[in-house]
């Protein structure tokens, strides 16, 4: 409903907004190479720029958890993979997530999983460059489920790469900066080839 | 800024009483507490003649002349057309008088006249007489100013106030609720929806709407102030339109509101959001309510009611809160029973007996519905407020071949 009234400037009375969980392919997740923080505030979000010309704080991502891993000695926490059509998504869960942790130490491989997660971007001392997302929920879900998140996935990507088309946003002037040598034509193949291998 | 036009015309009444000042001087002193001190055109106006007055000991020009002696400023004029910063005479009827907020007002209230209403403040200082409800008077020399972007008639010691003796016709002009704006407004609605009041002085909270959309009112308890009945259609007079956060709702301390007779149909103001439900919150699944009648607030572990203490003949309720997410924005979604029970296939009664007979008790409902709707895709229909969705029905989302073959041709269509 629009009452005609201006929207409050800047952030709102009574709290923030929740940052809503981008979709995105492990394909295009993984050639994230810049992370950057909005504000200097110590709370301010921290966002990675996905190449297809947007910022995300959060993503879902419904998969196939092949394995998983518990790891560490006194902080302990889980590590899995959850593969998409494109490829795999790096998921982690510790004492900083309990409930997720416990979610994910319960569930048996293979399955399908939704999750809700932070994505982060680390640099190994080699050099390379891994994106791994920091579960706040995972849940067992059912295969229609995996294909309306390819869909809806595809759909998303495809909106952001028409968008950056246009080059008008600040997130595509952002890509252009960190990632001159990215192809979108790439991005849209892949999407393809996702759709491609949903039966119905 | 141009003072030349003022200062002539401060310079003019005190000419008219045969006393010449220098123009160039009122000028300046206009423009040190216009420019210098940020007075307002209009307010520094008024304090150049005062002081002149003074000086001059022309009492008849001062503190009542802000536009005394000016013919075009004692013609009435509609309330309708009043902005801010000007002097003005009106003619109008009190429709309502609310109780004075502070010591320093004597009366505030609001006026109307055939083409809208304003409210008004009359200053304890200013002397005025008082106003009757539902009589006529006549305002001259009053001050319109605004205060929280609302237009408000100031009666200032200046002002003079005369009752009008014969009695008028007033009809109110009946607005769209989509045409509100802030300030005062008579709308003709249906009474859509009666939340839990939030305070213990609110008599009543809810949604009403006509064809245009919908809005929040509240009613505040004071004597003579009824509830209204949901589903029902009522005039609702002179009703205070409030902004918070860029949203409008009204106030209906000032209104006079009866039942009518007929229907509305209510424009839904309905919104689809198809999404995934991305977190479950604390608070959802089985939960006790407060019994006390018209309470009906949820209760702690420990049967504890924040209003109500201790409760232990509480009621069984199922409620979800959570977020949907679109990929875009994030809802706040409310599921009431009904629709809790329709999506996690879990009635109140079975949920009621998987906490009796299950050791994690009402936890054990809240994890099987996060288990069965975190992650999945539902659209939910409801009203949207903000950020958040007042969900009335809800589903799960289905596979559309058509939807797969469209994405197919999109992706694979262009170069």
């Amino acid at each position: 409903m629009s009452n005609g009234g201006t929207p409050a400037q800047g952030r709102k009375e009574g709290g923030f907004e929740r940052e809503p969980a981008r979709r995105v392919f492990a394909g295009e997740l993984r050639e994230c190479r810049h992370q950057f923080r909005e504000g200097d505030d110590e709370k301010s979000p921290t966002f990675v720029l996905l190449p297809t010309g947007e910022r995300s704080n959060r993503v879902f991502l419904v998969g196939t958890l092949t394995e998983k891993q518990r790891q560490g000695e006194q902080n302990i926490f889980y590590r899995g993979r959850v593969v998409d059509p494109t490829g795999t998504f790096f998921v982690m869960a510790g004492s900083y997530q309990p409930e997720a942790m416990q979610q994910l130490a319960k569930i048996e491989t293979p399955a399908f999983v939704g999750v809700v997660g932070k994505p982060n971007l680390y640099q190994t001392p080699d050099g390379a460059y891994l994106v791994s997302v920091r579960v706040e929920s995972v849940t067992i879900v059912d295969r229609e489920t995996r294909d309306l998140w390819v869909l809806d996935t595809a759909r998303a990507t495809l909106d952001r790469i028409d968008v950056m088309a246009q080059g008008s946003t600040p997130d595509a002037a952002r890509v252009k900066e960190h990632y001159p040598s990215l192809d979108p034509a790439m991005f849209r193949k892949m999407v393809y080839e996702a759709l491609a291998q949903i039966k119905i | 800024m141009d003072f030349s036009q003022t200062a002539e015309r401060i310079s003019l009444k005190f000419s008219q009483k045969g006393q010449s000042v220098d123009t160039k001087k009122i000028e300046a002193k206009l423009r040190r507490l216009i420019e210098e001190f940020g007075v307002q055109p209009a307010e520094a106006e008024r304090s150049v003649t005062n002081e002149l007055a003074k000086e001059f000991n022309l009492p008849g020009i001062g503190t009542g002349g802000g536009g005394r002696g000016k013919p075009g400023e004692r013609e009435n004029r509609s309330i309708a057309d009043v902005v801010p910063g000007e002097w003005v005479t009106i003619e109008g009827k009190v429709v309502a008088i609310l109780s004075p907020v502070s010591p320093s007002i004597a009366q505030s209230g609001i006026i109307a006249d055939t083409t809208g209403a304003i409210r008004f403040v009359a200053w304890a200082k200013a002397n005025a007489p008082e106003m009757r409800q539902d009589a006529w008077y006549r305002i001259e020399s009053a001050v319109i100013d605004e205060f929280k972007g609302v237009a408000n008639l100031k009666i200032h010691s200046g002002t003079s106030v005369k009752p009008i003796v014969e009695d008028r016709a007033l009809i109110p002009s009946i607005l769209k609720v989509g045409e509100l704006k802030p300030g005062i407004g008579s709308v003709r609605v249906k009474v859509v929806q009666e939340w839990e009041t939030t305070h213990e002085r609110m008599l009543q909270s809810g949604t009403v709407g006509d064809e245009s959309g919908t809005i929040k009112f509240v009613i505040w308890k004071e004597p003579g102030k009824e509830r209204l009945k949901v589903g029902a259609v009522y005039t609702i007079f002179y009703a205070l339109v409030d902004e918070f956060n860029a949203r409008l709702s009204l106030n209906l301390s000032t209104a006079t509101y009866m039942q009518d007779e007929g229907d509305i149909t209510v424009s839904g103001g309905d919104s689809d959001v198809r999404g995934a439900v991305v977190h479950i919150a604390p608070g959802s699944g089985l939960i006790k309510r407060c019994p006390v009648e018209g309470c009906n607030r949820a209760l702690s572990r420990q049967n504890y009611c924040p209003v109500h203490e201790i409760q232990p003949g509480f009621v069984y309720d199922l409620r979800i809160k959570g977020w949907l997410d679109d990929g875009e924005k994030t809802y706040n979604i409310l599921l009431q029973r009904e629709v809790v029970e329709s999506l996690t296939g879990i009635n109140l009664d079975a949920a009621k007996e998987l906490a009796e007979n299950n050791p994690l008790g009402m936890d054990e409902v809240f994890l099987r519905m996060r288990d069965t709707i975190l992650g999945r895709y539902i659209i939910c229909r409801g009203r949207e407020i903000d950020n958040r969705l007042l969900v009335r029905t809800c589903e799960r989302v289905k596979m559309d071949t058509g939807e797969h073959t469209a994405l197919l041709n999109r992706a694979g269509g262009a170069p």
